[in-house]
């Protein structure tokens, strides 16, 4: 059948770099949910309501600021920032008083969270379509191959990996991140050691609320933003978490790695059912390696 | 004293639901005919979470499967309508039995993705096979014996089939296997080493909590007439959760009650404003803050260990 | 275990509240429509349309004497709810008809509750053609296009082009493929030379259409038949625009030259896109039409979108047939208000009797820019009437006897 051979023609290392510019994306929010799984030990569902104000607050702010590069990255600062604050909101105000409670009812909050925010979303933005245009310095795109890559992508596919150096650095070389990673193994064991766990769990949360909202503002030029977009990535986000080993940095960029080439080069194979091919990788993952591909730190 | 009081008050219960017609209005009827079927629904799932523990985050498919079994036999095979409301629950069993061995090595919050996973799969396929299953559309007037077409017909129906559910569930909780699956729960590995099997107990439970959420989809198909792929989509699997967990995961009647505020207040808060995610996501915030176990939780304490999530 | 046998006990009683409503002397529409998420930005127009010309009927003294009033429900885009809220507007507000939604499966759904009710259920913006088609009944009535319409339509127009190996692209879910078959199929009966490269086909909802739109174009097709969805429209004409798409390879999109899509993307829209779409607020340019946008301009500060139309004419629709039936009575109404024809802001505009369905011209156009106005509009604007694209009665009827 002819489709196996179109994995070897020319279109696909322009494939490869769009799975890869795809990935970044998928990256930076699983991450952030990774983050608060492993750290807090709660499946975060209010994480794509995050990103979902990521992306609106990046229009308002481009509104205020104009769509030049300045409103552009201006936005691309401002926005995680606002999400990092409400992030801040919800676990100072209500998380940490309800850590000692039932596993489970956490993630019932998280749910009602994700509930409460998609309808202010609707009261502070309203209904309509909001639309973001790139930044003139990033339009129109590149031939590779004589194929366009869009200059957009080839941004995104050389921002992922300066985000992942960066929380690589944060996690591994600030106290802040050496204690939030041992606390994430012991956290009964960093308290006693005097530590005030309260900050670390308020820092974790923030900035994995911090990473939703960049995903959500680095997003918004490619697509519509609408309501509905919290649903939108959450499942992929969780199923990236779980391949990659929960709390799992390295997890995360391996699983959207592998979500982003599998789709891509998938739909070089068989167009049709292209949507298929990272279902089918997740649950090979899962049958092969039932924790996920690395440690996890649980 | 308690014990010889709550039998009577169940009857209680019972009278009112049967007595309702007469008296309700039809849609109030219709809305206590979903309630009643949601509660089974709930109850179900809680075997699988509030008593074996077991992290059921993909309910939402046994349900999906139990109504597009009875829809797709009663539409499109010549077989009496009792075949039918066979076939939807036993589908769910069958499948259930699938994706448990599957998912079963896994513990927690993994077998609880990897129920989701496989779960949207099976969406996947429904939403699909546009031919078969009528895809996204769904599948609309479904044809039903005339005694149980009727809108009393239907509530009817459907009381008696939950309450003989709810009924059969209540015994099964309280029975030996209840209680090994229950310890399980608590302790797998001393269970294990007093020689349980857990698997299979495990399996069984998963296995009957299935086929009680497909009895629920068939009764679905009484009420409306109609299935559709969103009844087994994850995010109705998480609601479904959500009502175990508001009413008390660690009681029996729990599910039933959350079942009833979540249903009764989808409908009659969305009558009313469009804002039912803000008034259901504060209501349930509230309830977690002031009561921990769940709102039936508040009158039957839990006096069991925590337990690590990942473990 | 009594404590909560007494709560479920309180949960019964609750059932016992609020009783029912009864219509005053008024007569009562009840809608059952999204008004939660993306899909709000169509819907909010049909009822602002409707809205508009329901007040100018009172105004005039209403309808037999007595005020159009509505009530709204907000189905959320999911069926059982769409179901639920659709039985409490019959039952419990007691309404005269239903009019709605913009889900294909609840307004299927609904329309069997119609049936089985017998109350009149006007559908607004759905696109299925089982509602008016194989699955359509007395009491269903159809306002606006579907997509065995738009794609004859379509088909039509292409017909005439040179183009001859084709591609389909489009969402993954019934919407799309009855939109890709509905003007491929037609387009091979009209020109049989027309190939079929092959087929792509992506998650509802998808945001990155960029490998998709690489493949595609390695495959070196003549045209693109884009079938996307709502929400999906944007999405792919933006991803058109950064990859150059629309300039290497021409394709076509249902509502691909309407203002939903267009005004969001302001100039950055791309050009040279064909397209299709049951109304423009600038053509025809006709005093009917100019009066219309004005009136909508001036109530809501918006230019009026294709569901504006939708919900206008249902008001329309609806005060005229209750005018010829004489009364209030749903058989009568019916009755009155098949085979009747309108004027409308796009011309004269047909109920017909046969199907229910409402005959209403097709604009093919394609994306251009324009001086007048910070987004992209249509241009070479071709009006093809209803009664050269659509389904003949006869058609229906067998789609129906099946």
């Amino acid at each position: 059948m002819d489709s196996a051979a179109n994995l070897f023609s020319t279109g696909t290392l322009s494939q490869i770099l769009v799975g890869l510019s795809r990935t970044t994306i998928l990256f930076i929010v699983s991450s952030g949910m990774s983050l608060i799984l492993g750290v807090l030990r709660i499946p975060n569902v209010a994480h794509g309501s995050l990103y979902m104000i990521g992306a609106f607050a990046a229009w308002s702010v481009i509104q205020l600021l104009g769509g030049g590069l300045f409103g552009f990255l201006a936005a691309m600062l401002v926005a995680p920032m606002i999400v990092a604050a409400v992030g801040f909101v919800l676990e100072r105000g209500f998380f940490s008083y309800l850590y000692e409670r039932e596993h489970l009812m956490l993630l019932l909050l998280t749910f009602s969270f994700a509930l409460i925010l998609g309808d202010l979303v609707k009261i502070v933005w309203g209904p309509e379509y909001r639309s973001v245009t790139v930044p003139a310095f990033f339009q129109g795109s590149a031939e590779i191959f004589g194929l366009p890559l869009p200059w957009y992508n080839l941004f995104l596919l050389v921002i992922g990996p300066c985000i992942a150096v960066f929380l690589w650095l944060v996690i591994n070389r600030t106290n802040l991140g050496k204690i939030a990673r041992a606390a994430a193994v012991d956290g009964e064991m960093v308290g006693a050691v005097g530590i005030n766990t309260g900050w670390i769990f308020a820092f974790t949360f923030v900035l994995g609320s911090f990473l939703a909202g960049l995903g959500g503002a680095l997003i918004a030029p490619m697509v519509n933003i609408s309501l509905g977009m919290d649903h939108s990535l959450i499942m992929e986000t969780f199923l990236i978490v779980i391949i990659g080993g929960l709390g799992n940095m390295w997890g995360a960029l391996l699983g959207s790695l592998i979500f982003g080439l599998t789709q891509s080069l998938g739909i070089l194979v068989w167009p049709q059912f292209g949507i298929a091919f990272p279902y089918l990788a997740v649950v090979a993952v899962l049958v092969v390696r039932p924790r996920g591909l690395l440690r996890s730190t649980w | 004293m308690r014990r010889s009081a709550a039998p009577l008050l169940v009857l209680l219960l019972l009278a009112t639901f049967l007595a309702l017609p007469q008296f309700l209005p039809r849609f109030h009827t219709y809305v206590a005919a979903i309630v009643l079927l949601t509660a089974l629904l709930a109850t179900s799932l809680n075997l699988a979470i509030g008593y074996t523990g077991l992290y059921q985050f993909g309910h939402a498919v046994f349900y999906g499967i139990g109504a597009y079994g009875t829809a797709l036999t009663l539409t499109r095979s010549g077989m009496p309508a009792p075949v039918a409301f066979l076939v939807g629950p036993l589908a769910a069993a069958a499948l259930s039995l699938a994706m448990g061995l599957i998912c079963i090595r896994l513990s927690k919050l993994y077998f609880g993705m990897l129920q989701i996973s496989l779960g949207s799969l099976v969406w996947a396929v429904v939403y699909r096979w546009y031919s078969f299953t009528g895809g996204d559309d769904g599948i609309h007037g479904i044809p039903l014996p005339d005694a149980i077409a009727s809108p009393k017909g239907s509530y009817y129906f459907t009381f008696a089939v939950t309450a003989l559910c709810v009924f059969a569930m209540y015994r099964i909780v309280r029975s030996p296997f209840g209680k090994v699956i229950q310890g399980i729960r608590d302790n797998p590995v001393r269970a294990a080493a007093i020689g349980v099997d857990v698997r299979l107990h495990q399996l069984a439970s998963l296995v009957i909590a299935g086929f009680f959420g497909g009895v629920a989809g068939s009764l679905f198909v009484v009420v409306e007439n109609s299935v559709f792929p969103d009844m087994m989509f994850w995010t109705f699997s998480l609601e479904v959760l959500i009502m175990c967990l508001l009413g008390g995961m660690y009681t029996f009647f729990g599910p039933l009650v959350g079942a009833s505020v979540i249903v009764l207040l989808r409908v009659f808060a969305s009558v009313h404003t469009q804002y039912w995610g803000l008034i259901l996501g504060t209501t349930l915030t509230l309830v977690i803050i002031f009561l921990p176990d769940g709102v039936l939780g508040l009158f039957v304490r839990r006096s069991l260990p925590k337990e690590d999530p990942g473990a | 275990m009594r404590k909560s046998v007494l709560f479920l006990a309180g949960a019964a009683a609750t059932l016992c509240m609020a009783g029912t409503s009864f219509a005053a002397d008024t007569i009562k529409v009840g809608f059952v429509d999204t008004y939660t998420g993306p899909a709000t930005t169509f819907t909010n127009d049909v009822l602002d349309g409707f809205k508009m010309a329901a007040e100018k009927i009172n105004a005039k003294g209403g309808v037999l004497g007595r005020k159009i009033t509505w009530v709204t429900r907000d189905d959320k885009f999911k069926p059982d709810i769409g179901l639920t809220m659709a039985k409490e507007l019959i039952l419990k507000e007691n309404v005269d008809l239903l009019v709605g939604t913009i889900n294909s499966a609840t307004a299927l759904a609904v329309s069997d509750l119609a049936r089985k009710e017998k109350i009149p259920f006007i559908v607004t913006f759905s696109k299925s053609d089982k509602i008016t088609g194989s699955m359509g009944h007395r009491y269903v009535f159809g306002m606006n296009e579907n997509t065995e319409m738009a794609g004859r339509a379509t088909a039509k127009a292409l017909a005439k082009k040179k183009f001859v190996k084709y591609w389909i692209a489009g969402d993954d879910y019934e919407y799309g493929h009855a939109i890709a078959n509905g003007v491929f199929d037609h387009l091979k009966t009209l020109n049989p030379k027309v190939q079929l490269l092959g087929q792509s086909w992506w998650k509802v909802g998808e945001t990155d259409f960029t490998p998709y739109i690489t493949q595609i174009l390695a495959a070196k097709p003549d045209f693109v038949i884009v079938a996307t969805g709502g929400g999906g429209m944007v999405n792919f004409q933006k991803a058109a625009q950064s990859t150059g798409f629309n300039k290497k390879v021409p394709f076509y999109q249902h509502t691909a030259i309407e203002l939903s899509t267009l005004s969001p993307q302001g100039q950055n829209a791309p050009e040279g896109v064909y397209g299709t779409a049951n109304y423009l607020f600038y053509n025809p340019e006709t005093k009917e039409n100019k009066a219309f946008v004005e009136e909508f301009r001036k109530a809501y500060d918006r230019y009026p979108k294709s569901g504006a139309l939708y919900g206008y004419m249902t008001a329309e629709f609806i005060a005229r047939s209750f005018e010829k039936a004489g009364k209030v009575d749903r058989e009568k109404f019916i009755d009155a208000m098949e085979g009747m024809t309108l004027d409308s802001p796009v011309g004269k505009m047909e109920m017909r009797a046969c199907d229910h369905q409402v005959t209403l011209p097709m604009f093919f156009g394609v994306t251009t820019k324009s001086p007048k106005y910070d987004f992209l509009i249509a241009g070479d604007v071709v009006s093809i009437p209803g009664k050269d694209y659509m389904p003949t009665c006869a058609e229906i009827q067998k789609a129906r006897a099946k």
